[in-house]
Order: structure tokens, then sequence, then C-alpha cells
């Protein structure tokens, strides 16, 4: 009986285990002096602790450059696309236009079958044909295009889960559509706001290859380009890699922390329904 | 009056920007992809239309049926290794109630974290001189193993660096269905003498057949996306062992001498084969498990 309650825990653990310890790594490696004591000692916390190693890869190396476009790019397309997708799933639930809301709405859903990267190409010829390439607009507009879908899709199905009597106050009060919307519609959905916003951030904070492509100027490229680019200048320094390796996970990580059932809600739900 | 509810400028207002975003990063791509891929365009102000040459050409190039390979064995490996394991630890973390809710919230961990990144770190653990892997194994006195540059080595440690990143993520999918079965089902089984297993493997995976049929469906989407990985890693070397279609799109429209015309022909083939595969599955395995579980 007693074997049959330790086992589970016992494989479990060991996956764990390998889950955790390339993140264990990694902060211990940047934590230490050079090359040589992380090769000598690969397991082991540091003998003596190197914290100057994280100012040095904010400076030299921009991680803060790359941190701050991540920010407000991210932030900025997940916003946007959390209520564009908002404003079109209260137009084709709410409003009375059926037929075109269906339509709109089946439109929309077939983005959610087409693999990103088939895309890839035809959207960096429109950038550039926009004239945008090598902007940050190269990188917003595609974060917040491809936002949509997703959010359209898990909005609709919770404006849809609002009662009906919503209109009749709203017409009661003498609230417009658009009053309806922004004041009684919009509070209400933010639960599933705030999941549309969190599945589109890390999106877009974690996307790599429109960024890699679409980007060339260092003073404008995202974390997960620019610490392609850091890694390949600093090959020899796997201390400073380490530095910069966690400055690009600590802050999912901390949001993460707090948003755990928001975050792992929004993305398996994500992706069992496309 | 007016019903408030139909207002055709709010209406307009509030559909209009997103469909127009759509048209432009979706449908537009799509069809301007289709064609492209029968030109021969470069970039340049001059280009022609040379029919299926573009898709005879890649299909010619034994470097593109390799990547097809890879593509296919990134397919089997989560299949046929991942997803055993996948519902092997659902099924685990669901026996257990004590650190339930920790194990959920671990393993989940990588799927958060953007490839990127994850190709650097596993191109540290790989690392032939100072990286751990190679630390450990001469603690019993062998190696170093060029893990990223031997051939026979790079496609297995990329599958498994990615196999870490995304287990995580289907294994708290599964376990949420094997946690919403019925406690009355167990209940039953044990009044009727089923052990541990054999009620894990009679009732408890039966009954989430359709999700598991869920997580297939993903993995051959999965496969077929599969790229930032590949890039980071070892940008489909060395001599091609780890290149895959997409990877292969890149680096042929994106280098030197661009062929947006032949890139885009790559793009309908990858979006072609994640088509047929899908509906190859739904048509043989898939219609048995389909039970209108989502």
């Amino acid at each position: 009986m007693l074997l049959k309650r330790v086992v589970p825990h016992a494989v479990l653990l060991a996956y764990v285990a390998a889950v955790l310890f390339p993140f264990v790594f990694v902060l211990f490696s940047s934590l230490k002096g050079s090359n040589v004591e992380i090769a000598a000692d690969p397991f082991g916390i540091p003998k003596t602790w190197h914290p100057e190693n994280y100012l040095e890869a904010w400076v030299k190396a921009k991680i803060g450059v790359y941190f701050f476009n991540s920010v407000y790019l991210s932030f900025t397309s997940a916003l946007t696309a959390a209520l564009l997708s908002a404003a079109t799933a209260f137009a084709i639930i709410r409003m009375r236009y059926p037929r075109i809301g269906r339509w709109i709405y089946q439109t929309v859903l077939i983005g959610m079958f087409i693999p990103g990267n088939v895309l890839f190409i035809a959207q960096y010829l429109l950038v550039m044909n926009l004239g945008v390439l090598n902007t940050h607009w190269a990188l917003f507009l595609p974060y917040t295009a491809g936002a949509l879908p997703l959010g359209v899709l898990l909005l609709a199905a919770f404006m849809k889960s609002l009662p009906g009597e919503l209109e009749e106050a709203a017409i009661m009060d003498g609230l417009s559509s658009a009053g309806l919307f922004a004041k009684i519609v919009l509070p209400l959905t933010l639960p599933a706001l705030v999941t549309v916003f969190i599945v589109n951030f890390l999106g877009a904070w974690n996307e790599y290859l429109l960024a890699n492509f679409f980007i060339s100027k260092d003073a404008l490229r995202t974390l997960p380009t620019g610490m392609v680019g850091f890694r390949d200048a600093f090959r020899t320094n796997y201390a400073l890699i380490c530095t910069g390796i966690v400055y690009s996970v600590a802050p999912v990580l901390l949001l993460y922390a707090f948003l755990q059932k928001q975050i792992i809600e929004g993305m398996t739900v994500g992706s069992v329904k496309g | 009056m007016k019903h408030p509810m139909r207002n055709p400028w709010i209406y307009t207002l509030f559909t209009v920007p997103t469909l127009l975003l759509y048209g432009m990063f979706f449908l537009w791509p799509m069809l301007s992809s289709a064609y492209y891929a029968f030109t021969d365009w470069n970039g340049l102000e001059n280009y022609r239309y040379v029919g299926w040459s573009n898709f005879a050409a890649a299909f010619g190039d034994p470097d593109f049926r390799r990547a097809i390979v890879n593509n296919l064995i990134f397919i089997g490996f989560s299949i046929f290794v991942q997803i055993p394991l996948i519902v092997l630890f659902a099924l685990l973390i669901a026996s257990v109630r004590r650190l339930r809710g920790f194990y959920k919230t671990t393993v989940f961990v990588p799927s958060i974290v953007s490839t990127s990144v994850i190709g650097i770190l596993w191109g540290f653990i790989y690392e032939p001189e100072v990286g751990p892997l190679n630390r450990l194994l001469a603690l019993f006195g062998a190696g170093p193993v060029y893990w990223l540059a031997e051939p026979k080595w790079a496609l297995p440690a990329v599958l498994i660096a990615n196999a870490w990143q995304w287990m995580g993520f289907y294994i708290v999918l599964v376990l949420a269905a094997i946690l919403a079965i019925p406690r009355e089902l167990h209940e039953a089984a044990v009044v009727d003498g089923a052990n541990g297993w054999q009620r894990e493997l009679n009732i408890t995976v039966p009954l989430i057949m359709p999700l598991i049929s869920v997580v297939v469906m993903l993995s051959i989407a999965g496969g077929m996306r599969v790229v930032d990985i590949v890039l980071v890693m070892t940008k489909g070397g060395p001599v091609g062992a780890t290149e895959v279609m997409a990877s292969y799109m890149v680096n042929e429209a994106m280098g030197i001498n661009p062929n947006y015309g032949f890139g885009t022909a790559i793009a309908l083939i990858i979006f072609a084969f994640a088509l047929l595969l899908t509906s190859l599955y739904q048509l043989t395995f898939g219609r048995r498990t389909e039970g209108g579980y989502f």
C-alpha cells in the first residue's frame, strides 16, 4: 500500500526535476564568474557570486532595449487585439444583424485553421509593400491581426452567455449600442478579456519568426531575436548568455505566478477550439 | 423609434477594423501566396508565370524531401513517444491528491517560455565543452559528444528539446479531461473488483480518447509548424540533418538570393500536407473516437 502511494510521486518528482533543472542551471550559471567555473561544477551553486553580470548584460548587450521593445509591442498589440475582438464579438453577437454577423464570424474563424508559418512570406511581402518593413508596425500589425480569430471566438462565446435583459435595460436607460458596449458589456466581459489579453501578450512576447525577418535594426529588436543575436555575439561567455535568458524568462514566470489559472485556461481552451 | 441595437454606423465602426486587419494579414496573404507560387518572383520588378515548376523543383530537391521526412519524424515522435508519456503522467497526477496543483503548475511552465529562449537554453545544455550533459557523461568517462554538430545526434537532440517544451501543455490538457470524468464510474469499477491500472486502462483511457484524438491532431499541426526551435538551435544543419519544411522555406526564400515565388510554393505544400494528414487521421482513427467531447 505504501509502495502504491510512493511510486507515482517518485515518477512525477523525477519529471518535475527534469522540467525545472534547465531553469535552475541557467539561474546558477548566470551568477558564476566564467565558463571555467561553469564547466568545473555545472550543477552546483556559484562559489563566488557575480550579480554584476546582470548589469553588464542589461547595458552592454542592450537587453534593456530588447526588453522594452518586447514589453510595449506585446502590450499594445495584445490590448488592441483584445479590444477589437471585443467590439467585433459584441457587434456580431448582440447587435441585430444576424445574417451579416454569422458571415463575419465564419470568415474570421477560417483564420484558426491556417498554420502561421504558411502566411509568413506573403506577410513579409505585404509589410514590405506597405513600406513598414524594419519598423515596429511590421510586427504590431501582424501580431494584432494574428490574435483576432481566437479573440473573436472566445469573446463571442462569452457574450452569447450574457443575459438578454441587458438590451432592454440599456434601452430603458437611453443608452446607445456603443454606450451599452462601453458601460455594461465590457466590464462584464472583463474575465474573458483578461484571458484573451494574456494569450495575446504571451504570443507576441515569445514570437520569433516574424521578429527575426521583419526587423533588422538592432535598436528595434525584441527579446526572442535580440537574445539569439546576443548568443551569437557572446558565444564564449555563457554566464552572460544565461543572464539574458533570465531576463527574458523572469517576466513571464512572474506573470504566471499571479495569473496561472487564466494563462492555463486561455492557452488550452484556445488550442482545443482551434 | 429605431432600435438602438440596429445602428449601421456603430456596427461598421465595431467590425471594419477587425475585418480590415484580418483581410490584410490572413485572406490576402493566402490569395497572394496562391498567385506567387506559380511565378519566379524574387523581389524585383520582372517576374513570369512558371506553372508548376516551383512545386516540381521542390519535390525534386533531395534536401526538401529530407525536410518532409524530418517533419514526419517530428509528428511520429509526438504521437508514439510523447503521447503515451503524456497520458501516463496525466494519469499519475490525477491519481495523487497531495501536490497535484504543484505538479500541474510546474509541468506547464516550459510551454509559456519563448521557443527561441528554449533553443538557446538547450543549446547550452548540449554544449560540448561546458554543457552539463557532457559534464555528466564525463563523470562516467564518456564523451564529449557533439550533440548539435553530429548529423546522427542533432535531430534527436532537437526532438528532446521540443518535447520538453510542449509535453507539460498536453499533460494539463489531458489531466483536465481525466478530472472531468464522473467519480461514480470509478466507484462502480472498484465494486466490480478492477484494480488500479486495469481501471485506468479500461475505463479512464477510453473515456478520454476524444481528447487524446484532439492531442494527436494538435501534434500533427505542431509537427508541420515546427521551425523556431530548428532555426535557433541548428539552422537546419548539420548538412540538413534537422531541416524541416518551414526552415527550408525560410532559408530558400529569405536567404541572400531571395526567391519568393519558390518560398510561397513551399508554404502551400506545407498547408496541403497539414490538411492531408489531419483529414487522413480524421477518416481513419479519428472517426472511431468521435464523441462530441468539445
